[in-house]
């Protein structure tokens, strides 16, 4: 476990700051970070070319930059300026969210854009909630111990080290956690709102644990880095800078190590020499003109829509059905978490929408409990929705006209909590290519999703203890809606190419120096929020490049030779 | 101003709350954006003449907007329209939105004509709600389109244009955007200088 005494905390910010500088380059507008950056010519061949400059890739171009390698991030968004770009204001935000065409489709279908997916440098992060729990043990290998989902190809241990790494870099604030493998945080517990309240004294009324975290939002001297004001629009993007995003914790630490991060650029397709069977590069499209990105490793990491898409789209004689696709895996075991959400009334005012949505959490229920109706579990968290999203979700109970308008004048009497349940990875939840094109002529995503028995009885558990806390907190009145959360898998890792599309160091078993280092590798998805596990993995492929020969990696695998002849 | 809502629909709840008074406090960004929502409002574009006056009725109707001021709803959907600013997703049963909104008002302009001899636009309060009352109660397809996904799609649109401009924050007790000052009275019951107490407590049925 982590010291928490002053000593402890200043020979550990000097740890960090000798890993990872960014917060102490920040603000990223400064001359220091931007006008340093390099930038390099398509003909060059850098040594890795990464696509997506979310949670994934810009910890990948952090650690390898940092290691000398030459790299180019391409984000299909906007270099972010948030004193400039960003609003504290809802409908004001819609730009952060990706909100090209894609259409969604199956029995349970998934709504996009806003609920889950981002753009711009940062990632979906810049507009997530900021909780960053790690996943416990038993999630790596839930097949062997449940006989559901999937084992990983590694074990917890194996990214024990990169998880308190990363606490350290975003840094994640939060009371000691007694779940999952027992930690601590290298921040101490913010202090919480109303909601945060009301969830922690109804959950003590019920005998429920609840603690204080964790997010990934700075609490004490970190670099540059302000205090949190408490003013909860964290989904509209911290422009505090203290709620964390790899705006800020990555990428100024990248730049100033010779990255370059290309905004406003869109990968179209990656390129395999047929003769080699290796990646070469990838074509991508900026203000309109496409271009061609030589390097020596490509890494894609577009999150677990976008990188399936950018694959299928990247078919050729080699790979007729899509790059990585022997085995008809791309696009597949696609999760969100059932996230059903559930307000109560206080005559008292709550007024949720003070401090950050992220306050309070319980991961009392995540293991599987013989003697429930369901496999594995759900965790439970404070939400905040602001006034549009409150709106949608009394209008999803059926009300609208007079009937709405005069139940949203109740708004500063709610308290909502949000819950996370694991919902288990099947095959047909998938993406596939549309008929329908983007701008650029490029096939939009299609997105099936439908919920399975276990899935649809984990909700049922979660909304019931949701409306237990809240009654024994004193709400007269409770409601819950039907929602989802997060989004992982679709190319996911595993032992072997017929299981997986990539191996533990997030290779992809096809094509030797061609890796995946998102959200989309994951297997199986427990009831924690995905975005610290996703930046520890790709924090772990770092180490493992790094360690490694760069020459080592393009030697292709005799089975891979074999394929291409 | 203050929009004309009713008691007995919760009017008067938050007597002197005023989210724009505090614009002195808020960042330029997030200024001229929420200033510009209480100015001018954008022309209309996407919708044609008859299209405009139907769905600015619709959208009155599924916020409960009834007399001046009023929040101008269609110059904010026609806008969105206009410029593709979709949630950034469809369902596969219905086409894109603009597509999706330019038949829902003509199939709610014939189903007013059918029901009432009379189109949407003109029709009473009343009538209006009689028939969007009846898509709402719809199982199955409407016009062709699953019911259900088109009423999705009419509330967010309409949720997203209402909820976002000050009067109605100032009509459920919400002070707006809180950059750079931020909050310092957290906890149940406590409220910022600028915030005003609920006169009406215990109004919820
Ligand atoms: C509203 C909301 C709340 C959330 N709350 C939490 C939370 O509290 N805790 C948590 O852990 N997680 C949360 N998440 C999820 C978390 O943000 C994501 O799981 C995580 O950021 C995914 O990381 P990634 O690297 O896979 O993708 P991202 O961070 O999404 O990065 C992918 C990047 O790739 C870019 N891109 C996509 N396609 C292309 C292309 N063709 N060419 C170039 N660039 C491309 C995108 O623009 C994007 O910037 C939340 C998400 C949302 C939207
Ligand atoms: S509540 Fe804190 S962390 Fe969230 S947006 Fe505001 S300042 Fe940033």
């Amino acid at each position: 476990m982590r010291s928490q005494n002053p000593l402890g905390t200043v020979n550990a910010l000097r740890s960090v700051r000798a890993r990872n500088e960014s917060a102490w380059l920040l603000p990223v507008s400064s001359p220091d970070v931007a006008e340093r950056m390099r930038s390099y010519a398509d003909d060059d061949e850098v040594d890795l070319v990464i696509v997506g400059c979310g949670a994934g890739g810009s910890t990948l171009a952090q650690r390898l930059a940092r290691q000398g390698w030459s790299i180019v991030v391409l984000e299909a968004g906007p270099f972010w300026e948030p004193e400039r770009d960003w609003v504290s204001d809802e409908a004001g935000s819609h730009h952060l969210y990706w909100t090209e065409p894609r259409v969604i489709d199956g029995e349970d279908p998934v709504p996009l854009g806003s609920n889950n997916s981002g753009r711009g440098v940062g990632g979906s992060m810049v507009h997530f909630a900021g909780y960053a729990p790690r996943f416990h043990p038993s999630d790596f290998q839930t097949e062997t111990l449940d006989g559901v989902g999937a084992d990983w190809p590694l074990d917890y241990e194996d990214l024990r080290p990169y998880y308190e790494d990363m606490e350290e870099e975003l840094p994640v604030a939060g009371q000691d956690w007694p779940w999952g493998e027992p930690h601590s945080y290298p921040h101490s517990p913010h202090p919480v709102g109303g909601n945060g309240e009301v969830f922690l004294r109804g959950a003590e009324n019920c005998g429920i644990e609840a603690r204080v975290g964790p997010v990934a939002i700075s609490n004490g001297r970190f670099g540059h880095r302000r205090h949190c004001i408490y003013r909860g629009f964290c989904l509209q993007g911290c422009k505090v800078d203290a709620k964390a995003s790899p705006l800020i914790t990555h990428v100024p630490d990248a730049i100033a190590h010779g990255a370059e991060i290309r905004a406003n650029s869109t990968a179209i397709r990656v390129d395999v020499d047929a003769r080699t069977g290796l990646a070469r590069g990838v074509h991508f499209v900026q203000g309109g003109v496409e271009r061609f990105q030589r390097a020596r490793i490509v890494a894609v990491a577009a999150y677990s829509i976008e990188t399936p898409r950018l694959l299928l789209n990247s078919s050729s004689p080699r790979f007729p059905e899509g790059l990585c696709n022997d085995f008809d895996l791309v696009g597949r075991y696609l999760m969100v978490q059932g996230a059903p959400q559930t307000g109560g009334r206080f005559e008292d005012e709550v007024r949720m929408y003070k401090a950050p949505p992220p306050e309070v959490s319980s991961e009392q229920f995540y293991e599987t409990d013989p003697s429930k109706p369901y496999k594995r579990g759900f965790s439970i968290q404070t939400v905040s929705p602001l006034p549009i999203t409150w709106a949608e979700h009394v209008a999803a109970q059926g009300h609208w006209g007079r009937e709405l308008r005069r139940r949203m004048t109740d708004y500063v009497h709610w308290a909502c909590l949000g819950a996370l349940c694991e919902f288990l990875p099947l095959p047909g939840n998938r993406v596939t290519l549309d008929a329908e094109k983007d701008r650029r002529g490029m096939p939009v995503a299609h997105v099936t999703y439908s919920r399975g028995g276990n899935d649809k009885r984990l909700m049922k558990a979660a909304q019931e203890t949701m409306e237990q806390i809240l009654r024994a907190a004193g709400a007269a009145e409770v409601m819950t809606i039907e929602r989802y959360a997060h989004l992982v898998g679709g190319a996911r890792m595993a032992a072997d190419q017929e299981h997986g599309v990539v191996d533990a160091d997030c290779r992809t078993f096809a094509v030797p120096n061609l890796f995946l280092t998102d959200g989309s590798v994951l297997p199986t998805q427990g009831s924690a929020n995905p975005a610290l596990t996703i930046m520890a993995l790709a924090a772990r492929t770092a180490a493992r490049l790094a360690a490694g020969a760069r020459q080592g990696v393009r030697r292709p695998t005799e089975a891979s030779v074999q394929q291409s002849e | 101003m203050t929009l004309p809502l009713p008691e007995h629909d919760g009017g008067g709840r938050f007597p002197g709350q005023r989210s724009l008074e505090q614009r002195d406090h808020w960042d330029e960004a997030t200024s001229s954006l929420i200033l510009s929502r209480v100015g001018r409002p954008p022309d209309v574009c996407f919708f044609n003449a008859e299209e405009e006056g139907i769905a600015s009725a619709m959208l009155d109707q599924l916020v409960g907007q009834e007399g001046e001021p009023r929040v101008p709803l269609v110059n904010v959907v026609d806008a969105r329209l206009a410029a593709g600013e979709t949630d950034g997703w469809r369902y596969a049963d219905l086409p894109e939105d603009g597509e999706v909104w330019r038949r829902s008002v003509r199939y709610i302009d014939e189903d007013s004509r059918e029901r009432y001899g009379v189109g949407f636009a003109k029709a009473t309060p009343a009538q209006q709600e009689a028939v969007l009352e009846a898509v709402h109660g719809l199982e199955g397809q409407w016009h062709g389109m699953p019911a259900g996904h088109v009423w999705n799609l009419w509330l967010r649109y309409a949720c997203t244009a209402f909820y976002a401009h000050p009067w109605a924050w100032d009509e459920i007790g919400f002070p707006g955007p809180a950059y750079p000052r931020g909050y310092s009275n957290l906890g149940v019951g406590r409220r910022e200088h600028f915030e005003v107490r609920d006169a009406r407590p215990g109004e919820q049925a």
